[in-house]
């Protein structure tokens, strides 16, 4: 295991900045409380991801390398309340400055150190949540980035597991794709529409109160299916569900 | 958009209004898929057998010229005649030109996707010769004039009173013949078995060529591939020539995994290692040699723009072992099927293959039609990172100007704003304002232009009033 | 003036030299593989047996012609076989099983289908209504209950296709754990005769609505019969 730091920096990714910004707050709160100092690198915009997605490296390229900049004015292990950023950052860095003499090792550092916030809290702290019996039924989503792409199958489970138990659902067909991929739910929206159809039937059959994923990306477009079909199944960020697991 | 991708737009609109179509998707991959995780649960040592079959594939390809070469000599060594079709066109001409030089009139197909390919059956058609293909999905393809929907079960778009259906109409078949499944499929291998014994010649593809014997290796469950490869005099097999391997402790390594990937099975009911025609005894024919077999080998291999893929970001395509894997991982191709993908080879390997050999103009649509989301990667037995193959056409298609025009001119302004951190919070906070203004109650229920594909099926989330960094920035200065 | 396979050729060599191919994963020069511990040939058989019979297919133990024989010429009577086509002796697990079969009036139909076009065809179809085939084989794989059949003079391919019926009389020492581990003891395998096949039980399909059933165009019937 890593040992265990003093620091860390929090990447919070815009789509947690722009709409979800209670899931970073509850990060650091979570982070706080085991004892790490948090700092958050002010010059943080996005990993550029999107545009990576879309196919315009050169667009993706220049989003990173300010990313990369803003990330390595500190050499503390970043955490990354998303999956497919901390993906990004961790597998799709290096590999877009390979050929770059400069950015090249800045990148490879940078993913040395970036970790997806479930994945360091259980790989990097080895933190034992206490458990909490009250509160809603949880069911948990894996977000396809992080599953795939960092093998984060276990680390939020166990997390879930530990805070809330009994509590915790199982979805079937958890780890298909939700259909939100980027771009891909605007530029393919029956696709995506249709995939989230079978996700929220799968959640209905779940019979959970709360859905839980590691990325907002996911909750976004989870939420926002709900919402249209006036259920009453809320989402939150797994940050959110450890920082306060009893809540409604 | 261009007009393939439009029309690619409407196939899948089309395949999402078919329910039927769903369901029938649904079993079939689900069973395929199922099968496929079993199969792999229960084998030792699993996921070094995929590095293993990876390494036979990756071998060759690093080689693949020397290793062509290679199996052509020990081919042409063991009796076979060797053909090179550069192209579609040249390998229908070839074909046909067999056929016509000997007089064939009929020919007895084993699938072949290859043969879709290069649209061979039309071409002999026209050459007056009776294409009849004998794998029994392919079969109710041909006499349903339609294309196969699946790389390994091809008639997942039709139910058995489809198929009852056509089996009346096209072969006059009485009603005792059509009454189950297991009747429809005696009455296929009567109707077939009299084309397997009168065809002139026999027609497969290759699944896995070993170029250290100059062998050619045809997998089926049913048996048309042995009956297709035996009994005519003639066999022509064509062969996509990047499907290839050194040595046979590779095809070993390769079959390892192939059917347990394609269908759960630990092997193929018949695995057919084929090396030359017939071969006679020291007298010559008759009598002193093998009793059966073809007395004439032709081994078509075919580019058709395969080797241009080589020195490319698709390179790594050319692993693929064709075991349909990923299209039943998919969950896109599990929502549309194969015919919407509009060409040869559907799903993921599809959207590699389709614009690799074709060309982005065409095809790099159905690169687009996936989140990206891996589940393909996570089967494939020979590890192909197809979620970076499907980027690498993305950027291919971006850099030739193929992405909408709205992406197009949005791309470089968010770059551009993303890389100045002052303009990226202070942008933020302006467009927060104007969607808070499009919303009701902390929801947008309709956003515009291009936006609102995602407003058809769900609502928009408002932005925050204020966002994670400036909250938090606020936040520390209050505590300092 | 070049040929398609120059061309052909030529355009891989420029692929290649552009480089950019992929890993593989791992050591191209190959790693040791660990040979497992050899099974015995008890439980070759017993695995063999569980694979085969899983498959549909049907094990039979025997020692001696006539208990083979007897077995063979219950099953043609079963399927109303009255004639067989099959492999010379010298290739059938089990010696004189020809003539035993015969003095229980189950008859050998040979064949040497004609290399002319105009005779090929009445040559296969005599062969058409025959009912049982019957062959050795070169090995049996414990792993997937598959028989390897090697073709040859005195070994023709029809006999494990054609007919409705195959049977298989195999000496069980010619069990072998596994497709790797046979390659490994002849390497030259594949190139044996003009034709290697591994059967794995018989003819099967689920084209239709997923559903199976055996016997689309090969066998529907396998019977392999392991000889001590």
């Amino acid at each position: 295991m890593t040992p265990r730091p003093a620091r860390v920096q929090l990447f919070a990714t815009c789509l947690v900045d722009e709409f979800f910004p209670a899931a970073g707050h509850a990060a650091v709160e979570v982070l706080e409380r085991c004892g790490i100092e948090v700092h958050v690198p002010p010059d943080q915009t996005c990993c550029g991801q999107p545009a990576f997605n879309a196919g315009f490296a050169g667009e993706a390229a220049a989003m990173a390398r300010a990313t990369i900049d803003a990330l390595s004015l500190r050499d503390d292990p970043v955490v990354v309340p998303s999956g497919s950023c901390a993906d990004m950052i961790v597998n799709h860095y290096p590999e877009l400055f390979a050929d770059d003499e400069t950015y090249g090792p800045k990148a490879r550092a940078l993913a040395a150190r970036t970790y997806e916030f479930s994945q360091f809290l259980v790989d990097v702290l080895g933190v034992e949540l206490p458990a909490s019996p009250a509160g809603p039924k949880l069911a948990y989503h894996a977000s396809c980035h992080g599953l795939r792409g960092l093998g984060l199958r276990e680390q939020p489970r166990r997390l879930l597991r530990d805070a809330a138990g009994a509590r915790v659902a199982d979805l079937p067909d958890a780890e298909t794709c939700c259909g939100f991929g980027g771009l891909f739910a605007v530029k393919m929206g029956p696709l995506s529409g249709a995939m989230l159809e079978s996700k929220l039937e799968a959640i209905e059959r779940s019979g959970a109160d709360v859905v839980v994923a590691t990325d907002v990306s996911c909750l976004m477009h989870i939420g926002g299916g709900l919402h249209r079909r006036a259920s009453r199944v809320r989402t939150r960020h797994i940050a959110e569900v450890l920082a306060d697991p009893s809540r409604d | 958009m261009t007009e393939a991708a439009l029309a690619f737009h409407r196939r899948i609109d089309a395949a999402l209004a078919d329910a039927g179509l769903r369901q029938a998707l649904a079993l079939t991959t689900g069973r395929l898929l199922g099968g496929r995780t079993a199969a792999f649960g229960a084998l030792p040592g699993a996921d070094a057998s995929r590095d293993d079959a990876r390494r036979a594939r990756a071998s060759a390809v690093a080689r693949l010229d020397a290793y062509l070469d290679q199996f052509a000599q020990a081919a042409e060594a063991r009796g076979a005649a060797i053909h090179w079709a550069e192209t579609a066109a040249d390998a229908r001409r070839i074909i046909t030109g067999i056929a016509r030089e000997r007089g064939i009139r009929l020919a007895v197909k084993s699938k072949s996707m290859a043969t879709e390919e290069v649209d061979l059956n039309e071409a002999l058609e026209h050459a007056g010769v009776r294409v009849v293909e004998t794998d029994l999905g392919e079969f109710v393809v041909q006499l349903g004039g339609d294309r196969p929907s699946h790389i390994i079960t091809p008639i997942i778009h039709r139910s058995r009173q489809d198929v009852a259906a056509l089996f009346r109409e096209k072969l006059g078949a009485a009603p005792e013949d059509v009454a189950d499944i297991p009747a429809m499929t005696a009455l296929a291998r009567r109707v077939l078995r009299a084309e397997f014994l009168q065809a002139g010649m026999g027609i497969s593809g290759v699944n896995v060529a070993v170029a250290e014997t100059g062998s050619v290796c045809i997998v089926t469950n049913e048996g048309n591939g042995r009956l297709a490869t035996s009994l005519p005099r003639v066999h022509v097999a064509l062969l996509g020539l990047e499907r290839i391997v050194p040595t046979a402790a590779d095809l070993a390594a390769v079959l390892t995994v192939l059917a347990r990937s394609a269908t759960g099975q630990a092997s193929s009911v018949y695995t057919n290692v084929i090396t030359g025609p017939r071969r006679h005894g020291p007298a010559g024919p008759p009598n002193a040699g093998e009793p059966d077999g073809p007395d004439e080998l032709h081994i078509v291999i075919l580019d058709n723009g395969r080797s241009r893929l080589l020195g490319t970001p698709l390179a790594e395509i050319l692993y693929c072992v064709r075991c349909g894997a990923c299209l039943n991982a998919c969950p896109v191709y599990r929502l549309i099927g194969g015919h919407a993908y509009g060409g040869v080879y559907p799903g993921p390997v599809g959207s590699v293959v389709m614009p690799g050999l074709h060309g982005v103009e065409s095809w790099s649509e159905l690169a687009h039609a996936s989140s990206l989301c891996g589940a393909c990667r996570d089967v494939c037995p020979v590890k192909i990172d197809l979620p970076r193959l499907l980027l690498a056409v993305r950027r291919e298609a971006a850099a030739k100007q193929l992405a909408p025009l709205w992406i197009r001119a949005a791309m470089p302004i968010f770059a551009a704003v993303a890389t100045r951190p002052r303009l990226y919070r202070w942008a933020g906070r302006a467009a927060a304002r104007v969607a808070r203004f499009l919303a009701r109650e902390g929801w947008i229920r309709r956003l515009p232009g291009p936006l609102g594909a995602w407003t058809a099926s769900r609502d928009f989330p408002v932005p925050a009033p204020r966002s994670f960094v400036d909250a938090h920035q606020a936040r520390q200065e209050v505590s300092r | 003036m070049t040929s398609p396979r120059e061309r052909i050729l030529a355009s891989l060599r420029d692929g290649l030299l552009r480089g950019r191919l992929p890993g593989h994963g791992g050591d191209l020069a190959g790693r040791a593989t660990e040979t497992p511990a050899a099974p015995t040939l008890a439980e070759m058989a017993e695995q063999f047996s569980a694979a085969l019979t899983g498959l549909s297919g049907h094990v039979h133990r025997a020692s001696g012609t006539a208990a083979v024989a007897e077995i063979i010429e219950g099953l043609a009577r079963e399927h109303r076989a009255g004639a067989f086509i099959g492999w010379d002796d010298e290739y059938l697990g089990c010696a004189g099983l020809a003539a035993a079969l015969a003095f229980r009036g189950l008859a050998r139909v040979t064949y040497d289908v004609s290399d002319q076009p105009e005779r090929r065809g009445a040559d296969v179809q005599a062969l058409a209504g025959i009912g049982l085939g019957l062959t050795g084989a070169h090995a049996a794989l414990a792993d997937i209950g598959g028989l390897v059949l090697v073709s040859g003079p005195g070994r023709g391919r029809l006999a494990s296709v054609l007919p409705p019926v195959h049977v298989a009389v195999v000496d069980e020492r010619r069990l072998r754990p596994s497709l790797a581990a046979l390659l490994r003891e002849e390497p030259r395998l594949l190139d044996a005769g003009s034709n290697v096949v591994i059967v794995a039980g018989p003819s099967r399909t689920a084209d239709i609505e997923m559903t199976l059933t055996h016997g689309v165009h090969g066998p529907k019937h396998v019977h392999v019969i392991l000889t001590a």
